[in-house]
């Protein structure tokens, strides 16, 4: 029956979205003209806070919503009118959604049976999943016998067992505790790399997002913010809301900008900065010292020790330079470190800082 | 020591046992009775269950009893399930309380509602020549109460239902067809069957609304029981009496269990 199954993805499948938007009344959720394209074998991962529509569309690429207007493209055709049983994209949903009703076994299956594939290459297929994801011995089990990260795996079995063009993963960690989760996480990357798949990923994580992805897309109330590799929404973000939620603290608004520096509130930055609004200055990117050091390219002030957060690897240290507070991450490499109360010299690279803008999405 | 409350109420809980159990117990006690008597215990005999199935007026209010059942569980979980299915898949029209519309004739007082669907069918076989009183109207009647309980069991399954289990057999490409066929029907079962538990002792139970529904030849158990007591209480009557409470209690037995396992969400395999 193999004429009746949709469209195999074999090949790693890419997808486009033109122009899409959502609108549901009374709702945060919906999308507005959101424009992406993502590469085939990518992963792909959408961030943002809860009710910037992340998850709306990932469900428009599912086929579980219908966008009011705009186009999507999975694998060089356009999805419009295409169902989501008819669409060669899988998805692993936040709550897993295990039929209660079929064992491990039964639920990789569904997706094969429904495809009217026969039942000897069926079982051979979900063998060979259940030994890549290792999940052979749970194979008979009941899934309300299952613990968090084992129906998370039977999840991610059950959508990969048709070789979908796209996998859709909805938030599959975050009902996980804290090292599971950072274990499944390398799991899922690795597995990804070794398929080649097409991953697109929805989380409101930041740091599982940069660990994980080839590419990020912050969303912001329906709207895209930024695209790029994680380092560069890391070190770049181009506003103040990507900045803010990839956890940067140190925004300085910018008070005037010429050819030479910028100057804010800890006075004058030296260097070729862009034009913005605000000056970023990453934490583990500042260094401190007990006095000026001679030679220091003058780009610096002097901050008081607030209080020092020791977190092993590193230690976080909450500064403050008259009014304004100034987190700076020191890694700790033996050398003695400035305590609480001292009066210290911060250091600022050339290379870590840089300017960014309010909000550059308006309108 | 027991507190004077505790041991209140433990005679209380005893005294309940005693007025709910007792008058069954005695029940089926007389009906193994060897000779025509309810205050006199003789011994032990079957005598009266073989009368009871050499009479062809109990055999045919048997048969009666059974089909009338039958057809309106049949009928009442078909209706019953697309309506809770219907409420629950336009749930976001908030029309729940249709249920509530549907049920409210059922928590009236039975001989309200049985002499009301009497003046209907009545009147509707004045008007139109159709649906005189017999089988037919007794079955339409029984659907009526049936409904509203079916429709209720399986809206609250389908409300503690993770409704993204929906969106994942459309994902896993289940056509529509197969969504019903491997999806709905076997999530739904343990509910169905409770539905179909329920409905049935619904039906074998109800006295009234039968009552003011039926036709001459259409007489159930209970109805055949009601007349047999005027005149006098026969040991046939118990024996009767004792195959209706066997049959009650062990479909509601069952249908106890098959809720029970509905609402914890675990299944038959």
């Amino acid at each position: 029956m193999g004429a009746q199954r949709p469209d195999r993805g074999r090949d790693k499948a890419s997808v486009v979205v033109r122009g899409v938007s959502r609108v549901f009344p009374g709702d945060l959720r919906a999308l507005d003209r959101i424009s992406l394209e993502i590469h085939a074998g990518e992963f792909f991962t959408l961030l943002g806070p809860s009710g910037c529509g992340k998850t709306t569309l990932l469900r428009l690429l599912a086929g579980l919503e219908v966008p009011d207007a705009g186009e999507v493209e999975i694998g060089g055709r356009a999805m419009a009118g295409v169902p989501a049983h008819r669409r060669s994209v899988n998805t692993v949903f936040q709550s897993y959604a295990l039929f209660p009703h079929r064992n491990v076994r039964q639920n990789i299956a569904f997706g094969l049976e429904m495809q009217r594939v026969s039942p000897a290459a069926i079982a051979r297929q979900v063998d060979e999943i259940a030994e890549l994801i290792d999940i052979g011995a749970l194979l008979e089990r009941p899934v309300d016998a299952l613990s968090g990260g084992q129906r998370q795996r039977v999840a991610l079995a059950r959508a990969l067992v048709n070789e979908p063009a796209v996998l859709l993963l909805d938030e599959p960690l975050s009902a996980l505790d804290a090292g599971l989760r950072s274990r499944l996480q390398v799991d899922l990357k690795r597995l990804q790399q070794r398929l080649g798949m097409t991953f697109v990923f929805v989380t409101h994580d930041q740091e599982e997002a940069m660990v994980m992805s080839d590419r990020i897309a912050v969303l912001d109330e329906g709207r895209i913010a930024q695209v790029g590799s994680p380092q560069a929404i890391y070190e770049r973000p181009e506003d103040v809301f990507v900045a803010r939620f990839m956890g940067h603290e140190n925004l300085l608004a910018v008070t005037r900008h010429d050819a030479g520096g910028v100057e804010t509130a800890l006075g004058r930055f030296e260097g070729g900065f862009a034009a913005g609004t605000h000056l970023l200055l990453r934490p583990e990117a500042l260094t401190l010292h007990a006095d000026a050091p001679p030679g220091s390219s003058g780009n610096g002030f002097l901050a008081r020790v607030e209080e020092c957060l020791y977190r092993g690897a590193a230690t976080d240290y909450r500064l403050r330079c008259g009014e304004v507070p100034i987190a700076a991450r020191v890694t700790n490499a033996g050398r003695s470190q400035p305590g609480v109360g001292d009066t210290i010299w911060v250091e600022v690279a050339p290379d870590s800082a840089a300017t960014l803008n309010a909000r550059r999405h308006t309108g | 020591m027991k507190s004077p409350l505790e041991r209140a109420l433990r005679v209380f809980w005893l005294l309940l046992m005693v007025f709910l159990y007792a008058p069954l117990v005695v029940v089926v006690l007389f009906s193994f009775n060897s000779i025509n008597s309810s205050a006199r215990f003789a011994g032990f005999s079957l005598e009266w269950y073989q009368r009871l199935f050499s009479n062809d007026v109990i055999l045919s209010a048997l048969a009666n009893t059974a089909l009338l059942a039958v057809m309106s569980t049949l009928i009442a979980v078909v209706i019953g399930a697309l309506l809770g299915y219907g409420l629950y898949r336009y749930r976001a029209r908030r029309m729940a309380w249709l249920i509530w519309l549907i049920y409210l004739p059922v928590i009236m007082p039975d001989i309200v509602f049985g002499i009301s669907e009497m003046t209907f069918f009545i009147t509707l076989e004045r008007l139109f020549g159709v649906l005189s009183p017999g089988l037919g109207t007794m079955v339409i009647a029984h659907v009526t109460f049936q409904v509203p309980f079916v429709a209720l069991l399986i809206h609250a399954r389908l409300l503690a239902l993770d409704p993204q289990l929906f969106e994942a057999a459309q994902d896993l490409y289940a056509r529509p067809w197969q969504r019903l066929r491997f999806f709905l029907v076997p999530v739904l079962w343990p509910a169905i069957m409770a539905s179909v538990l329920l409905a049935l002792t619904l039906s074998i139970d109800d006295f009234v609304i039968s009552f003011f529904t039926a036709g001459p030849d259409s007489t159930t158990l209970p109805i055949y029981v009601w007349s047999a007591i005027k005149k006098g209480i026969t040991p046939e009557v118990n024996a009767i009496a004792t195959l209706m409470i066997g049959s009650v209690f062990v479909v509601a037995l069952i249908s106890l269990l098959l809720r029970r396992r509905s609402l914890t969400g675990r299944h038959l395999q």
